[in-house]
């Protein structure tokens, strides 16, 4: 009884290790990987002396403010606040110059690709291989 | 105490004693089962089912269509119901051919097994569901990736059988075997 028991004991042992083994290999084979972010697009900033900084980065990102977000935690040297209102969030400084429109009478404008934005930072969908471009732009 | 004679097989006879250990063991399942919710893959039911299986045999087997029934009167009877009706009695069975075997090493790496491929067997289910649409093909992409995002939750479940059999198994069979069930 006892020879039988540690026969059945090293059979389901080896079993198990067979089975810990195969389904550790079809996981490391099969497993969806994460993507570094399937979207390549590109953030500009151009400051109130017209410098121009560029930040390109990949995202899974569905909107500009996510991207944003993305890319402050991955480069120190891009920054960015605002304040929310029901409108969404109103971009008030980027990497660290401010620009509100009461106080500066200045404002920092949002365009895509060249044109002037028609959403702002968190209703901006973004497209890959698109460009964002922040300016600061004195009121007229 | 008047016996019923089961109709499908002249060996089982269910008393109202048996009926009532039934829902005995049914309640045990379900408590275990809410109390260990809020870990994920981390249940009693496998422990249990054994030890009820080694303990009342085949009629240990009667109580799992009520605690699937329960299961389903509860939290509704949804793709992971389906796969409860064919898993469970799976569980009976292997326990019940295993049966003669009293070694808490054995029967813990017989509960690591089935919790380790417990993702693997629920998949069926969701190849006759990529089946109905695609064929063998879309059977296998429906089943092999849902299987695949949910190992390391069957490693997970691996080890809280194995753990739960090697603590549990001793202390319960022994007062299992103290009270002789006739």
């Amino acid at each position: 009884m006892e020879k039988k028991n540690t026969k059945k004991i090293v059979i389901g042992a080896v079993i198990l290790v067979a089975l810990i083994a195969v389904f550790a290999l079809c996981y490391n084979k099969f497993a969806a990987k994460s993507t570094v972010g399937a979207k390549a697009i590109t953030i500009e900033v151009v400051d109130s002396k017209g410098d121009s900084t560029k930040y390109e980065m990949n995202t899974d990102a569905e909107y500009l403010k996510d991207a944003m977000d993305e890319l402050a935690d991955a480069d120190s040297s891009f920054s960015y606040n605002g304040t929310e209102s029901d409108y969404g969030i109103m971009v008030e400084e980027v990497n660290g110059e401010q620009a509100i429109f009461t106080e500066d009478n200045a404002y920092w404008a949002l365009y895509v690709n060249g044109e002037y934005g028609q959403y702002g930072a968190d209703q901006q969908p973004v497209v890959n291989e698109d460009t964002y471009t922040w300016t600061y732009e004195k009121a007229e | 105490m008047k016996k019923l004679s089961n109709p499908f097989n002249k060996k089982i006879n269910i008393t109202t004693k048996d009926v009532a250990t039934i829902g005995m063991m049914v309640a045990i399942i379900e408590v275990s089962k809410f109390a260990l919710s809020f870990m994920p893959n981390i249940e009693l039911t496998t422990f249990w089912i054994i030890m009820f299986t080694l303990y009342f045999g085949r009629k240990a087997g009667l109580a799992i269509p009520a605690f699937i029934l329960v299961e389903g009167a509860i939290y509704g009877m949804n793709t992971w119901w389906i796969m409860y009706l064919y898993i469970w009695p799976l569980l009976v069975i292997i326990t019940w051919i295993f049966r003669k075997t009293e070694s808490i090493l054995f029967w813990s790496i017989l509960s690591g097994i089935f919790g380790l491929c417990f993702g693997f067997l629920c998949s069926f289910v969701y190849f006759f569901i990529g089946f109905s649409t695609g064929g063998i093909r879309g059977g296998f992409a429906t089943a092999f990736p849902w299987w695949i995002s949910g190992i390391p939750w069957d490693f997970i479940h691996c080890v809280g059988n194995f753990t739960f059999m090697m603590v549990l198994y001793t202390p319960i069979r022994s007062v299992m075997k103290r009270f002789a069930y006739n």
